[in-house]
């Protein structure tokens, strides 16, 4: 399937008209929506930059507060046989925890399950995607260089533990544009109960243009966008005021620019409200779930309250997909330390109204991109900032693991039923194949038609990536 | 910070396989002598040079040098050792005979070409010379070289003369002079960051004396505003915000002062070698001056990893991993903006490209391992500031007892003092005795155990809640108060006293019973040396469970309360105390260690109590007590006077900056000096070497990259160490940066085009003899940037048009126009667009200074970080009207209308903004609440100001679009622009046609 970015042609008349100054910056800049690379995504890659993509189209769910790898997904016996004991792992290692001091081995206090024709094991927590595995792709052995949120966060969003740097889905708009004018070509959906740790710094363009940051969408609103509208507060801007107002405000323009030379920042101003003028048009009806059928609202599980929320931002996930954006961020739990993956307390009691609240939304997207064919490019990413540790903190919640935790990935370009990795016997430490967030970033990157190692700006002195110096390709994951 | 990589170039690997081939056909057998040319060096270019050759150095180590790739390397070198291929770690790579296999990706080298490369080095490992290669000498570098003496420049020289020398050597000619109208909105935008009333331009467009524009440059240089406008320059490179960012985006309550000292300072045209000592050294270098302590928030202006640096337990890899970090922010704030160097690249290895080693780095790191970010006290009234010095001057004598000091104690005045101190201080001086626990029992479940001083510490597995009841003999006659202290013990998080993970407790009620009886003895007068907010000490008598005492942030140190029974108890030989410490809130918040101790004091009792050894003085009489009681006494009552005279100063005011002393906040306790720094190979904090001291950068020749600090010295000898060498007259880099960051914000694009970036992979000057002159210049004049502006805005290249005289070839001369053959049109910031739209609406309130205004509804949030909406500003408060210098900012929550134009968030050391033009920004001026309500407020101001009756409705409306084009883009509109913005608000009204040209192209740019 090619499918040429909608805005090429325009692009190059548009260069052609560029002259002097400071041309080239301002280009990049407004079509950021659209990159003029110097080696632009070619049409030839199926959208890819470097060679050609599987994957055009990201939605990536992030479970914020460190989701319990032991708990959901990576089964070990040993936790079970040597539940109540001292953990002592054997190796020499100091054993310390970044809030608590080290309790007992923790056993997982609910079942986990073989699963699928790949026998992948799952929590029973979780059986809506129980029945997805033999679509998924597990990294099972993955580690952060932190056991704190901030840092952790930004690492797994950014690449980098400190703020300002930034993060994937800006990265993706930057490197390849967008595929439609009429939305945002990134757009975050933060879980209704409040942005996740670091707020907007996990969703920030950082040091590039701001146009790649995260569009936020705030799905309690009546008008999800902001700005889209003029405020209703401004009684003065009627519908015809606003008509009259743009074209008027066009002609003015027009007659400057062609009194100041040729100046592509002002031709890109100018270009830039009728572009504008058409996202105003299309997104109201994108963010429309009521137009949806009752079955599919019933699969995503809006008409109970526990998944009503994290499943209608899944639907509309599909919808914006469906559209053309590039990248959409589901995340499930605000920061803080309850209602999200942050199980300091209690795993039976905090642990299981997330997966609760995620699993049949989850399990219907899933099902519902691949019944509408969506999946054949585009790849679903299931991510946390790290896990947790396998003995207890207090007496049944469990501490901050940086030393290993597990994502997965599911669609376009991914070898379902596979994983990679493993951890050590109590999952507190990554031991065999073990990936990081550069790698994890480095695979979806290369599923887009990008080579991790070549999509670098320079920034205060250094070539920055993604995934700084670091990152592989799991190939062993890919179809 | 990292490894900074070149973009791999297609070209290296066609080299590299076109020279398979080649590498395959050789089949030597042992005997035959290796030919490095012929047979290595094509395996090398092939299958090794991407990674370790011109364009990258991974591990410090390249295959295409003679030099480097015998003898460097990170982990394994020497690599190669010649006549021993087995023992060379380059063969255990190439056959993948170890944990690491070379190349990591692609073709592994065949069986030939290993063969070769061992026979190679078995027979010497022979490289000619005339293909040895060479490492480039990193030192030898424009903006290390010395910077030339302001003599060394003959003639009578100028910016234009130096910027014409080139563009008559590219053949290009320089634009003609802007008109008026250009030239004062140019100018007003650029020093004082507000475009020009229409007064201000019809009286500069109609002054006909000579060097009006120099008047108007004088007047712009001395307004106050000149200040608030370079200010915001500076605080986007030390990325200034007033939130901690990350996870706990706590509120620096205490930031904005280092603002107003910026402010200040800029208007005042302090030397700039005395701004930058200040900025990192003024407590010391400046003691006297108040502000110079307040300037020290250039340190801590950046982001700070509370969980890390705070929260998370000290034992942990991660908060030294914080700390590390945190200085990195402190050493590339102060070296980037001041020197113009990456010298955080330099962390995990020797800089790529630069002569930065990583000795360097970490030297950098042990000038601030003495510092934390924390708030600060200082006087900002310099008279009590020097009351106060004198007063802890005193302190320390008093603790140091100096021979010569204590002689002077027993004088007569001196013994009057301790006497009528001792007067007054009646039956106040009774001791406390610590009470003796017989039993001690936990319902919940703790273990307790009683210490030697009588205290009794909680272990064991901790309990949600609990309540202690300890039960002990009394041992005075009489009880009059009783006392609570809770201690720090190792064995506790944080150290205690609490048992929680952060160290805290929670007590919820404190009872006291004649044991045996269930009599509770009634306590008044409740008194803590602290109380948590909303969780004060009388809620622990409150006879309610669900409120507590509690101790946060104040952890890992002890803390006391003390209570007054209502009826002193007088008590037979037998009576015995039953103490119940109820601790019910939950969570493990529970008392660590607790101490319980009775006096029989007439109340009000001392809760700090006079320690034992002195009460014991004062129980003797006066002729008994020997000299050196004597002494003890003098000095204790010294030390309590000194203390009161404190109590009587002001209370100092806090100033979030980098602090060496500062009140313990939860786990974040001041240093207990310079903290030891190792350098750390590969940047890994689990693989120390050796140790660092405290110095610079060794490639700035003729300054000693070493300080010459004693170890013992405190932590501000380190900075004030740094200050001198970053201001010393032979330091060439900080002259050369500081005037091409002030050219770049005059003319969008400095000399050299990256203004934190001076070396190999910044950008060369394009007018290095101009650099140099104005540098020179700057540094051996009084250091005025005031003046340094006035040379640069009243330069010909300056005054230019934006219209180049030749049009067809300036395109591919010089398309970026670097050689100012014209002015560069720039966009307004997103501060000079806020504060230019206030002061067309007539509302810019100019107060300067003080606490930043919140733009935002604020709400306590879920943890620490607050709920904060924009959308629920009220933008009519005085609040939203001053300039937005004074605007408060949120680090992890920016407000968006400013970001969409740019505003940077402080995340990042910003020292060029980017400038977009997005579909975002289009849809923020066209419809955020800001424009919209303040194009209501023109319109109400125009139309306020144009009240005539006399005209007609028509002509009445002329004269508002008039007078609005005229406060909105400092001009008169055309016949034509008159007539369409006229229908236009005919129909639509005024406040549309604000809304339109404040969405202009004319509006958003400078000319």
């Amino acid at each position: 399937m090619i499918n040429l970015p909608y805005s090429l042609p325009m692009r190059r008349d548009f260069l052609a008209t560029v002259a002097g100054g400071f041309g080239s910056v301002a280009l990049t800049d407004l079509l950021g929506r659209s990159r003029l690379f110097a080696d632009a995504p070619q049409p030839g890659f199926n959208g890819g930059l470097h060679h050609p993509a599987k994957v055009r189209r990201v939605i990536q769910l992030f479970m914020n507060g460190g989701a319990s790898q032991m708990d959901l997904f990576d089964y070990k016996p040993e936790l079970f046989r040597r539940a109540g004991e001292k953990f002592d792992p054997g190796t020499n290692e100091r054993v310390e925890a970044a809030t608590s001091a080290p309790g007992n081995v923790l056993k997982p206090p609910f079942e986990l399950h073989q699963r699928g024709q790949c026998g992948r094991w799952i929590s029973d927590l979780l059986p809506h995607l129980a029945g997805h595995v033999d679509d998924m792709a597990f990294f099972m052995a993955m580690t952060s260089k932190t056991n704190v949120h901030g840092p952790g966060s930004y690492l797994m969003n950014t690449g980098f533990l400190l703020p300002g740097f930034p993060c994937f889905g800006a990265w993706v708009s930057y490197g390849l544009g967008s595929l439609t004018d009429n939305l945002p070509t990134f757009v975050v959906l933060p879980d209704a109960r409040g942005l996740p740790y670091n707020q907007k710094g996990n969703f920030s363009a950082g040091f590039l243009p701001v146009t790649h940051q995260g569009t936020i969408i705030n799905t309690t609103l009546p008008e999800p966008i902001a700005d889209l509208r003029a405020p209703a507060s401004a009684t003065f801007i009627t519908p015809e005021a606003d008509r009259d107002g743009l074209a008027l405000l066009q002609r003015l323009n027009r007659a400057h620019l062609a009194a100041n030379d040729q100046d592509s920042r002002l031709e890109a101003r100018i270009r830039s409200y009728e572009l504008a003028a058409r996202m105003q048009l299309s997104a109201p009806e994108a963010f429309d779930i009521g137009s949806e059928s009752e079955a599919t609202q019933k699969q995503y599980g809006l008409d109970q309250t526990p998944t009503a929320d994290f499943g209608k931002r899944c639907l509309i996930a599909r919808r914006l997909i469906e559209r053309d954006v590039r990248f959409v961020q589901v995340w499930s739990g605000a920061g803080g330390p309850s209602n999200n993956w942050d199980n300091h307390n209690s795993i039976v009691k905090e642990l299981a109204p997330m997966c609760l609240s995620t699993d049949q939304p989850i399990a219907a997207l899933l099902a519902d991109l691949k019944q509408r064919g969506l999946l054949e490019d585009t790849v679903v990413l299931w991510n946390t900032e790290f896990g947790r540790m396998p003995f207890s903190q207090g007496s049944e919640g469990r501490d901050h693991n940086g030393g290993s935790f597990v994502g997965w990935m599911a669609g376009a370009g991914v070898k379902g039923g596979t994983s990679y990795g493993e951890s050590d016997p109590w999952a507190w430490r990554a031991v065999h194949d073990v990936t990081t967030n550069y790698d994890f970033h480095a695979t979806v990157l290369h599923l887009l038609g990008i080579d991790h190692e070549r999509l670098s700006v320079r920034h205060n002195g250094a070539n920055r990536r993604l995934t700084d110096v670091h990152g592989h390709v799991v190939r062993e994951l890919l179809s | 910070m990292d490894e900074l990589l070149r973009q791999f170039r297609w070209s290296a690997t066609a080299i590299g396989l076109l020279a398979v081939g080649f590498a395959q056909i050789v089949l030597a057998d042992d005997a035959t002598p290796v030919d490095f040319v012929r047979d290595v060096r094509p395996i090398l270019q092939r299958s090794c040079q991407r990674c370790h050759g011109a364009e990258k150095q991974k591990g410090d180590y390249r295959l295409d040098v003679r030099q480097s790739a015998l003898h460097n390397g990170e982990s394994y070198a020497p690599n190669i050792i010649p006549g021993k291929a087995d023992d060379s770690p380059l063969i255990k790579f190439v056959t993948g005979d170890g944990d690491v296999v070379m190349p990591p990706e692609g073709k592994p080298l065949t069986a030939a070409e290993v063969r070769t490369l061992r026979q190679w080095i078995d027979q010497g490992a022979k490289w000619p010379d005339d293909v040895a290669g060479e490492l480039k000498d990193k030192s030898d570098w424009w903006s290390l070289r010395p910077l030339s003496l302001k003599d060394h420049f003959a003639g009578n020289l100028s910016i234009d003369h130096f910027i014409r020398a080139k563009l008559t050597a590219a053949g290009l000619r320089p634009a003609i002079e802007a008109d008026r109208l250009t030239l004062i909105r140019r100018v007003s935008f650029d020093l004082i960051g507000l475009p020009p009333t229409p007064e201000e331009v019809s009286q500069f467009v109609g002054d006909v004396e000579p060097n009006a524009y120099e008047r108007l440059v004088d007047r712009l240089l001395d307004s106050p505003r000149f200040g608030e406008r370079w200010a915001r320059h500076w605080l986007d490179a030390a990325h200034f915000a007033e939130t901690h960012g990350h996870d706990q985006d706590r509120i620096r309550e205490h930031a904005w002062p280092y603002r107003d000292y910026l402010i200040q300072s800029l208007n005042a045209d302090k030397p700039y070698g005395q701004l930058i000592q200040e900025q990192v050294a003024g407590d010391v270098l400046y003691p006297d001056d108040p502000q110079a302590t307040v300037a020290l928030g250039f340190l801590a202006a950046g982001p700070w990893d509370e969980s890390s640096l705070k929260d998370i337990r000290e034992d942990t890899l991660d908060r030294q991993i914080a700390r590390y970090l945190d200085r990195d922010d402190m050493i590339a704030t102060v070296i980037n903006n001041v020197s113009g160097l990456t010298v955080q690249c330099a962390r995990c290895h020797d800089h790529k490209f630069d002569p930065i080693s990583q000795a360097d780095y970490y030297a950098l790191q042990a000038v601030f391992s003495g510092v934390e970010r924390a708030n600060r006290s200082y006087d900002p009234d310099v008279d009590v500031g020097t009351r106060r010095r004198t007063l802890l001057k005193r302190k320390l004598q008093l603790q140091q007892k100096s021979a010569e000091f204590v002689a002077t104690l027993l004088s007569p005045a001196h013994q009057q003092l301790v006497g009528d101190w001792e007067h007054k201080l009646g039956t106040q001086g009774a001791v406390w005795k610590p009470v003796e626990p017989e039993s001690w029992t936990s319902s919940d479940g703790a273990t307790l155990t009683r210490l030697p001083d009588g205290s009794v510490l909680s272990g064991g597995t901790r309990p949600d809640k609990d309540t202690v009841t300890i039960i002990a003999a009394v041992t005075l006659p009489k009880v009059t108060a009783v006392k609570l202290e809770v201690l720090n013990d190792d064995s506790l998080p944080h150290r205690g006293p609490g048992r929680q993970d952060n160290g805290n407790l929670h007590l919820s009620e404190f009872e006291v019973y004649i044991d045996g009886s269930d009599t509770r003895l009634e306590l008044v007068n409740p008194r803590a040396d602290f109380d948590q907010q909303d969780w004060g000490i009388a809620r622990a008598i409150d006879k309610s469970e669900p409120t507590a005492w509690g101790i946060y942030p104040k952890v890992s140190q002890p803390h006391a309360a003390a209570f007054e029974l209502r009826e002193p108890l007088n008590v037979s030989g037998l009576t015995k105390l039953r103490f119940v410490l109820k601790q019910r809130h939950g969570g493990g918040h529970l008392i660590g260690r607790a101490r319980l101790m009775i006096s029989d004091a007439t109340p009000p009792v001392r809760l700090d109590l006079l320690p034992e050894p002195i009460a014991a003085i004062l129980a003797t009489r006066l002729e008994n007590r020997t000299e050196q009681q004597r002494v003890e006494l003098t000095l204790f009552q010294m030390g309590e006077e000194v203390d009161r005279e404190l109590s009587l100063l002001p209370k100092p005011s806090l100033v979030y900056t980098a602090a060496a002393e500062f009140e313990p906040q939860g786990g974040l306790v001041p240093p207990p000096g310079p903290r030891p720094i190792q350098i750390l190979h590969r940047g890994d904090i689990k693989q120390p070497r050796d140790p660092a001291l405290p110095g610079a950068l060794e490639c700035v020749t003729g300054l000693p990259s070493r300080f010459d600090v004693a170890s013992e010295a405190p932590e501000s000898a380190r900075r004030a160490a740094l200050a001198r060498w970053l201001t010393d007259p032979k330091n060439p880099l900080t002259w050369r940066v500081i005037v091409n960051r002030v050219w770049h914000h005059h003319f969008g694009r400095g000399l050299v085009g990256t203004l934190n970036d001076f070396g190999h992979m910044g950008e060369l000057p394009t007018h290095p003899e101009l650099l140099d002159w104005l540098a020179s210049e700057f540094r051996d004049g009084d250091q005025s940037l005031k003046k340094l502006h006035r040379q640069i805005v009243t330069s010909a290249t300056y005054r230019q048009s934006v219209h180049a005289m030749a049009e067809a070839p300036i395109a591919n001369l010089d398309p970026e126009n670097r050689l100012l053959s014209h002015m560069n049109r720039t966009r307004l910031d997103a501060e000079c667009l806020r504060d230019a739209v206030l002061q067309a609406s007539g509302r810019l309130d100019l107060r300067m200074g003080g606490p930043s205004d919140r733009q935002f509804d604020l709400q306590s949030g879920i943890h620490v970080t607050p709920k904060v909406d924009y959308t629920k500003f009220n933008l009519d408060s005085d609040l939203g009207r001053r300039r937005s210098i004074y605007r408060f900012l949120f680090r992890t929550l920016p407000d968006p209308f400013m970001e969409t134009l740019d505003c940077p968030s402080g995340d990042q050391i910003t020292p060029v903004r980017t400038n977009s033009v997005t579909v975002q920004q289009a849809l923020a001026l066209w419809n955020d609440v800001f424009i919209a309500r303040n194009c209501e407020h023109i319109a109400a101001r125009v139309e306020g100001e144009t009240n005539s009756s006399q005209a007609s409705d028509a002509e009445l409306l002329r004269k508002r679009v008039d007078r609005t084009v005229e406060l909105i883009l400092c001009r008169r509109p055309t016949d034509d622009e008159r007539i369409e913005l006229t229908a236009y608000a005919m129909k639509h009204g005024l406040a549309n046609v604000c809304r339109l040209l404040l969405n202009s192209n004319e509006f958003l740019f400078v000319n």
